[in-house]
């Protein structure tokens, strides 16, 4: 497989799949338009380490400090425990290089599971929209951040999708622990993002 | 006999309808414990719901927190405290 193209299909199925899921079904509610109370988790982080954004730093390795080893254990990582009698995340069998996902499998998945309501899958949604906004943003030189700060976010974004997955759809939560660093990879590249942005 | 026999049905039914509506209404409790956690807020569970209109709730909290979740004219969920 094309590494390069394997790794978009997955960003691509991943997100598209969000936006489907989270439009499917959803109306607008009749309350007049009102500012979103809480932006939290996705707000733009604290803009100190400013540096500007180039093609060097977006080909640089972006997790070398940051990055956790989730490849091999996903949904353990800053995630609340699971309750004892949940059915634990399996752990991947292989050390999992790359991801061995079935992306058509992956994409249907996610549009069709139960684990994460309409609502929830919505909002997930607006949170990635928002992160790529910020990666957007941050490429164009408008944002004054580095990657290394951008990284938290989306580790935040995964494992709030993880923690809403892991006890009621734990092989899809593996499946996308396991792509996690292969996203990575396309949103830490400015090359990369701008096609997968652009298409 | 016969009266008996659709009592018996409309029973059956009635069970089927009330057990349909509470799982939904435990779907909507989950979806909404969720949204309101996505968006940093305390809340713990969502115990009790009233619904609005189509995606409009006000959701209760098991803390004593209220709030009004509903899709705004932007198409981004929101939960206001009220």
């Amino acid at each position: 497989m094309n590494f390069s193209e394997g790794n978009r299909a997955i960003v691509a199925a991943l997100l598209a799949a969000l936006l489907a899921a989270g439009c499917a079904g959803v109306k607008q509610s009749a309350t007049p338009s009102a500012p979103a109370a809480a932006p939290a988790a996705t707000a733009p982080p604290p803009q100190a380490a400013a540096s500007p954004p180039s093609s060097d730093q977006a080909a640089a390795k972006p997790a070398a400090k940051t990055a956790a080893p989730e490849a091999k254990a996903p949904a353990k990582p800053g995630v609340a425990p699971p309750p004892p009698s949940a059915k634990a995340v399996p752990a991947p069998a292989a050390k999992a290089a790359a991801p061995p996902l079935d992306l058509k499998a992956l994409e249907t998945e996610l549009k069709e599971t139960k684990a994460i309501g309409v609502m929830t899958k919505l909002s997930l949604k607006n949170q990635v929209d928002d992160l790529l906004s910020q990666f957007r943003a941050f490429y164009q030189g408008k944002l004054k951040t580095t990657l290394a700060e951008l990284r938290r976010p989306f580790d935040l974004l995964v494992l709030k999708l993880l923690s809403l997955l892991q006890d009621s759809d734990p092989t899809l939560a593996a499946a996308i622990a396991a792509s996690r660093e292969a996203i990575w990879g396309i949103l830490s590249d400015r090359t990369r993002f701008a096609s997968l942005d652009g298409g | 006999m016969n009266t008996r026999a659709s009592l018996a049905a409309l029973a059956v039914a009635a069970a089927v309808v009330a057990s349909a509506a509470a799982a939904d209404d435990a779907t909507v409790k989950k979806d909404l414990t969720a949204v309101i956690a996505l968006q940093g807020l305390p809340c713990g569970q969502v115990t009790e719901v009233r619904t609005l209109g189509d995606n409009d709730y006000i959701a209760s909290c098991q803390d004593g927190n209220r709030y009004h979740v509903f899709v705004n004219a932007q198409g981004r969920v929101v939960a206001q405290k009220q």
